[in-house]
């Protein structure tokens, strides 16, 4: 047997080495993922052209509302679908298990990915917000642009939570893409539906309350709308979603799928 | 010193015991060779070692590390290569190997990055992901990724499986390589010939628990007067006699 080492111990690697080597994956693994790019960018742009063309949607809302909604639907699909259906088939495959075994604390791992869902959300917020100007010939002032973002930032962090509660919850990755969408149809149609009215006052007040009745409310105080009971029912509900759906996502949350 | 150190060691999972009190040492410069059917408690044991799961009971010191206490520092002296894992699909295997020497605490260039795939004979292949590789490959690419921070330990959860003989061959003389370095290993295998021809030291073990440690030759000669061996052997014993009369023939899943 051989008793000497040729090689010194290797050394303990830092923090800001492993995150940034993280972030830099992450990022190229995202822009080269078609299913990002659709979720994250499509889905409100499509929306907002689609109310675009029929002039008679413009009247439906203030347009700084409308493209609030356009953003709370993209976050949606970003958070609930792409980052749990992601999550959901990484684990599936083993590479959460390849990346535990390496000197690397666990909330590095997810710390990465939630900044990369973070940074894809922002910029999607900003390109919606373009584009919505364009179609709505608006203009915004700095304030509600940043103001904008602010809330797509919390609803962000939002969906990423119940996304995160979802992948907890469930092992299998067609279960987790099973509700992810079943949930998202019940949400955006509580979204669309709900906050008009059209389904009846009961279920008005209870759409105010779901995850997008309750950052559409932000969006729209944002916009200028008068700070009321609805808001801040608002600002209560949407963080609340967040802590308690991130408590369960991270208490149950399971790296390996068996 | 051992590079690792496991003692009493008992992994449970609800009501069933998968590991039963295991204690073995690997000294430095060793391959370790870790045998039992499916379901023995190998895989289990490996993943204790790794990080990836808790012990129910007993300790485990990867140079002098507790697996438990100081999993991070613990890690940081492993290399280890599962028996299934993946990489992310939307990188690179170049993009892979900058990824995981940053985890591992290392700056890598172009040029160093480049020169480790080209030490796998990989360089070609450094545009592909990792799902487009052949089996051969990706165990190479597993092994390139394992050895990246020089590891003290290097743990091998049958890493020749459904490999062709040049490909086995291939990883062994890399394996080797790396023990000329001064690392160790511990490996599980299904393959008694294996077993024999390159481990220092092997452990059988079943039902979580250890039934026989030592020499592969040495194992051999201190069973093979045993009734369970003699009547499976056909002329001398061998390994494989010795681990299916220890073991029982009984089929595993």
């Amino acid at each position: 047997m051989t008793e000497t080492r040729n090689h010194p111990a290797p050394a303990r690697p830092s923090v800001g080495l492993a995150f940034g080597s993280l972030l830099r994956a992450d990022f190229t693994a995202a822009l080269r993922s078609r299913q990002t790019l659709i979720l994250n960018i499509l889905v409100p742009i499509l929306y907002l052209v689609i109310l675009g063309i029929n002039d008679a949607k413009k009247q439906f809302a203030a347009p700084g509302l409308l493209i609030g909604l356009g953003i709370s639907f993209g976050l949606m699909a970003a958070g609930m679908l792409g980052y749990s259906l992601l999550v959901a088939s990484d684990r599936a495959a083993g590479v959460f298990q390849r990346l535990r075994v390496t000197p690397t604390a666990t909330w590095l791992i997810m710390g990465s990915r939630i900044t990369v869902q973070l940074a894809s959300a922002l910029l999607m917020s900003v390109v919606t917000i373009i584009i919505g100007s364009i179609v709505f010939h608006v203009g915004f002032a700095w304030t509600q642009v940043l103001g904008m973002l602010g809330v797509s930032i919390l609803g962000s962090i939002m969906f990423l939570c119940i996304g995160q509660a979802v992948v907890a919850l469930l092992k299998s990755q067609g279960a987790v893409n099973a509700v992810g969408r079943l949930l998202y149809i019940v949400l955006l149609l509580t979204g669309i539906l709900g906050s008009t009215g059209i389904l009846g006052e009961t279920l008005q007040s209870i759409a105010r309350w779901t995850p997008v009745g309750a950052l559409t409310e932000l969006y729209a105080v944002v916009f200028g709308a008068a700070w009321s009971g609805d808001a801040t029912a608002a600002i209560i509900a949407v963080p609340a979603y967040a802590i308690v759906l991130g408590f369960v996502g991270i208490r149950f949350f399971r790296w390996d799928p068996r | 010193m051992s590079v690792l150190q496991v003692d009493g060691l008992v992994v449970r999972y609800g009501g069933r015991t998968a590991v039963d009190g295991l204690s073995f040492a690997i000294d430095s410069g060793e391959i370790f060779g870790l045998l039992g059917p499916n379901g023995a408690g190998k895989t289990s044991t490996l993943s204790v070692i790794e990080g990836l799961q808790p012990p129910t009971a007993g300790t485990v010191l990867v140079d002098g590390e507790d697996v438990t206490h100081a999993p991070l520092a613990a890690k940081s002296k492993l290399g280890v290569q599962l028996q299934s894992s993946s990489f992310q699909a939307e990188l690179t295997i170049e993009q892979l190997t900058r990824l995981y020497a940053g985890l591992y605490g290392l700056r890598l260039d172009r040029d160093g990055i480049r020169d480790r795939l080209e030490r796998m004979g990989l360089d070609g292949e450094r545009a592909q992901p990792f799902k487009k590789l052949s089996g051969g490959q990706q165990q190479r690419f597993s092994l390139l990724v394992s050895t990246l921070p020089h590891p003290v330990l290097m743990l091998l959860d049958e890493p020749t499986q459904g490999l062709d003989p040049q490909s086995r061959r291939q990883l062994w003389t890399e394996i080797e390589a790396l023990r000329g370095e001064g690392g160790s290993i511990l490996l599980t295998t299904h393959s008694m010939e294996e077993a024999q021809a390159v481990c220092d030291r092997i452990a059988i073990i079943d039902h979580g628990r250890l039934l026989a440690t030592g020499t592969p030759a040495g194992i051999v000669a201190e069973y093979r007067e045993d009734p369970r061996v003699r009547r499976l052997a056909h002329g001398e014993p061998t390994l494989e006699d010795v681990f299916i009369g220890l073991t029982g023939s009984a089929i595993r899943d």
